[in-house]
C-alpha cells in the first residue's frame, strides 16, 4: 500500500483542502458535531441502532488506520482484539458486577498487554507473512472462547451481560435506552478521535509516517522503528478492545462469534474505504459502512456480496479511499466561491 | 496402542495428500501472481458444489461429475482470473489481500444465495471398506492418496519441462526480465491461477464423499489451514508445501486423538507462529521455488 497512501503524506497544512478551505471546514464540522448531538431527535430507533454500531466500530477502525494508515503494517487481528475486550469486559461485569468505566478500561488495557506477547514475534515479519500471523491471531482467539468452557461458557456464548451503568458513591445510573446509549458511544467516540488526532499530530505520529514511507530510512535517522511499531500495535489492539467492550455491553451478549474475520473485514472497508492515513477519512468510513449496510438490510448475504464488490472497486479504482473525493467536493466549492 | 497411532498416521496423510492438493495450487498462485489468494478455499467449495449439483439433480455417477466439479470451478477461475486476478499482478501486496478477500466474499455468498445456506448431503463417491496390510481404509481415501501422487508427479514432470511450466518458473523468479524477454506475464498469471483453482476443485469432490456435508460456508475454513502450509512451505516452494502439508495433515490427526477433537484446526496457526518465530521464511524457504 506504499504507493496508495504516498497521496497521502501530506500534512494538513499543505494539503489543497486546508490551503483554501480552513473556515469551511471547522464550519462542516461544527455542523457535523450539531447534528451528530441532535440526531435522536429526529431519527428512529433503528437508524440509531446503526449509527451506534458504526461508531462502535470506529474505535477498532481508529485503530487499525494508526497501524495501516501511518505506520502502514497491514493486520487482520483487530477482530482478535476486538473479541478480547469483549470477553474481558463481559466477564469483569458478569462475575464481579464493576461499574462499566472499569470493565470498559480494563478491556481496553488487556488488549493492549495481550498484544504485547504477540506483537514481538508477529512484528518480525515481512509484509505477508505478518498479515497472515495477524489472521492466526483471531483463528486461535476463536478456538479459545470455544474451548475453555469453565471460562467462556463455549459455544453458548455469555449472556446478560449488563447494560452499561455508572456508580459513584451513593449514585448510580444505568444506560438502558437506545438515545442514551447513543450519547455514551458518541461522546467515547468523539474522545477516541481527539486522543488518536494528538498522538498523530505529535512527532511520533510524524515518526509513524516516516516508518511507513521508508522504514529503512527512518531507522537510519535514528527513530526506534521497532519500539514504534510494537507500541502502535499495542495501541491498535486496545482501541479494538475498547471498540469490543462497548459492543458486548450493547448487545448484552458476547460468542465465539465475536472473533470473526467479518469484523477484521469491516475494519479494512472502514479505513480504506474512507482513505488510510487520516482521520476524516476513517470517520466517514464508518457513515460510509452504516449506509451500505442499511441499504442491502433486505438480505444478509446480497450485503456480504455487496461488500465484496466494494473492496474489489477499493483496491481497483479508489485505491486512495473515497474520502479524497470529498477533498475535490471541497476544492469544486471554493472555485465557485 | 501401536495401531492407533498407525490407523492416525494413515489418516493424516490422507488429510495431508488432500491439504496438498489445495495448497499447492495457493503457492504456485502466489510464485507468479506474488499474492495470497484468499480465495481459494472457494475454489475447493465450489468444487464441491458442482459435484454435489451434478449428482443431486442430474443423478450422474460420481467420475462424471468430479469432471463437472473441476471443469465448473475452472470456469469461473476464468472469469475471476481475467477480471481480478491479472490486475494483481505487479501491483502492492495488500491489494492482493483486499481483491481476494472480496472475490471470497461474493463467491461464498453467491452460492449461499443460489442454494440456500443450509448443510447439503454429498451421496457419490466410494465408501466401501478395503482391508490390507491388516488396515480398513475407505477405497475414497485411497483415491485421494493415488491422486495426490498423480497431481504431485504431474506438476513435477509439468514445471520441468513443458513450456508453460517453464515460463511459469521463470515468471516466479524474475516478472520484469520475463516481461522483458517477451513473456506474456499476465498469459502466464492466469493459465497458472485456472490451474491453482481447478485444483482446489478437485481436492473438493474428492474430499465430499468422506465430509459427506457441503454448505456454502466451507471453503473458509479450507483458506485457513492452507495458509500455514504455504508459508510454512516456503512461499511458492512446490515440494516444501507436499512436506508441510503431510506434516500439518498427520499433526492435526495425531492432535485430535490425543489431545481433543475441538483442537485440531488451530494446528496449523499454531504450529505456524512457533515454525516462523524460529524461521522468519518458512521451513522451506525460497531456495527451491516450483
Amino acid at each position: 500500500m506504499t504507493e496508495i497512501v504516498r497521496d497521502q503524506t501530506m500534512t494538513p497544512a499543505e494539503s489543497p483542502v486546508a490551503k483554501t478551505g480552513t473556515d469551511l471546514r471547522v464550519a462542516f464540522g461544527l455542523a457535523l458535531a450539531a447534528l451528530a448531538c441532535l440526531a435522536p431527535l429526529f431519527l428512529g430507533n433503528y437508524p440509531l441502532h446503526a449509527i451506534i454500531i458504526a461508531l462502535i466500530f470506529l474505535l477498532p477502525a481508529h485503530g487499525l488506520n494508526l497501524l495501516l494508515g501511518y505506520t502502514g503494517l497491514l493486520s487482520l487481528a483487530q477482530a482478535a482484539f476486538f473479541g478480547i475486550g469483549a470477553y474481558a469486559s463481559a466477564l469483569l461485569a458478569v462475575h464481579f458486577g464493576t461499574p462499566f468505566y472499569l470493565n470498559f478500561l480494563a478491556a481496553g488495557l488487556i488488549a493492549g498487554a495481550i498484544a504485547l506477547p504477540l506483537g514481538i514475534p508477529a512484528l518480525r515479519l515481512r509484509s505477508t507473512s505478518f498479515v497472515m500471523c495477524t489472521l492466526g491471531f483471531v483463528i486461535i482467539g476463536q478456538a479459545i472462547a470455544k474451548n475453555w468452557i469453565s471460562l467462556t461458557r463455549g459455544d453458548m456464548g455469555l449472556a446478560a451481560i449488563p447494560k452499561p451503568y455508572f456508580a459513584l458513591g451513593p449514585a448510580s445510573f444505568t444506560v438502558s435506552s437506545t438515545v442514551g446509549f447513543y450519547y455514551l458511544v458518541l461522546a467515547i467516540a468523539a474522545l477516541a478521535t481527539l486522543a488518536i488526532y494528538l498522538i498523530v499530530r505529535s512527532p511520533a505520529g510524524r515518526n509513524m509516517i516516516a516508518i511507513r514511507e521508508n522504514e529503512t530510512l527512518a531507522e537510519s535517522v535514528g527513530i526506534p522503528t521497532w519500539y514504534y511499531k510494537l507500541i502502535v500495535f499495542m495501541i491498535s489492539a486496545a482501541f479494538a478492545g475498547l471498540g469490543g467492550s462497548l459492543y458486548a455491553h450493547y448487545l448484552t451478549v458476547v460468542s465465539p462469534l465475536t472473533f470473526q474475520m467479518y469484523y477484521s473485514t469491516t475494519m479494512l472497508i472502514i479505513v480504506l474505504g474512507g482513505g488510510a492515513g487520516t482521520i476524516s477519512g476513517v470517520i466517514f468510513g464508518s457513515l460510509l459502512f452504516v449506509g451500505l449496510t442499511e441499504a442491502l438490510r433486505v438480505a444478509p448475504e446480497l450485503r456480504m456480496i455487496a461488500y465484496g464488490f466494494f473492496l474489489l472497486a477499493l483496491v481497483f479504482y479508489f485505491p486512495n479511499g473515497f474520502a479524497p473525493l470529498i477533498g475535490r467536493f471541497w476544492s469544486f466549492l471554493e472555485r465557485r466561491k | 496402542m501401536f495401531y492407533t497411532v498407525i490407523e492416525q498416521v494413515v489418516n493424516g496423510i490422507v488429510s495431508g495428500s488432500v491439504y496438498a492438493i489445495v495448497a499447492v495450487g495457493m503457492t504456485m498462485i502466489f510464485g507468479v501472481l506474488r499474492a495470497i489468494n484468499f480465495a481459494h478455499g472457494e475454489y475447493y467449495m465450489l468444487g464441491t458444489f458442482g459435484a454435489w449439483f451434478a449428482i443431486d439433480y442430474f443423478d450422474l455417477p460420481y467420475p462424471v461429475a468430479i469432471v463437472i466439479g473441476v471443469v465448473a470451478t475452472a470456469l469461473i477461475a476464468v472469469v475471476v482470473g481475467n477480471l481480478v486476478m491479472q490486475r494483481i499482478v505487479g501491483a502492492p501486496a495488500e491489494a492482493g489481500v483486499l481483491a481476494t478477500l472480496g472475490v471470497a466474499l461474493i463467491l461464498q455468498n453467491t452460492v449461499i444465495l443460489v442454494f440456500g445456506g443450509s448443510y447439503k448431503f454429498f451421496s457419490g463417491g466410494y465408501i466401501e471398506p478395503v482391508t490390507l496390510f491388516g488396515f480398513t481404509l475407505a477405497e475414497q481415501r485411497i483415491l485421494i492418496i493415488i491422486v495426490g501422487l498423480i497431481v504431485f508427479v504431474g506438476l513435477e514432470l509439468m514445471v520441468t519441462y513443458s513450456r508453460m511450466g517453464k515460463a511459469m518458473r521463470a515468471v516466479s523468479q524474475n516478472i520484469e526480465c520475463c516481461a522483458v524477454v517477451g513473456i506474456d506475464v499476465r498469459h502466464i498469471a492466469l493459465w497458472t491461477f485456472i490451474l491453482g483453482a481447478g485444483l482446489a476443485g478437485l481436492s473438493g469432490v474428492l474430499t465430499a464423499p468422506v465430509n459427506v456435508s457441503v454448505y456454502g460456508g466451507m471453503g473458509e475454513l479450507i483458506t485457513f489451514k492452507t495458509l500455514p502450509i504455504i508459508i510454512m512451505g516456503g512461499l511458492g516452494n512446490v515440494r516444501g508445501t507436499f512436506v508441510a502439508a503431510m506434516i500439518l495433515g498427520i499433526a492435526e490427526s495425531l492432535v485430535a486423538t490425543y489431545v481433543g477433537l475441538q483442537f485440531r484446526d488451530t494446528v496449523g496457526f499454531a504450529t505456524l507462529m512457533l515454525v516462523l518465530m524460529w524461521r522468519p521464511h518458512g521451513l522451506f524457504s525460497a531456495q527451491a521455488r516450483f
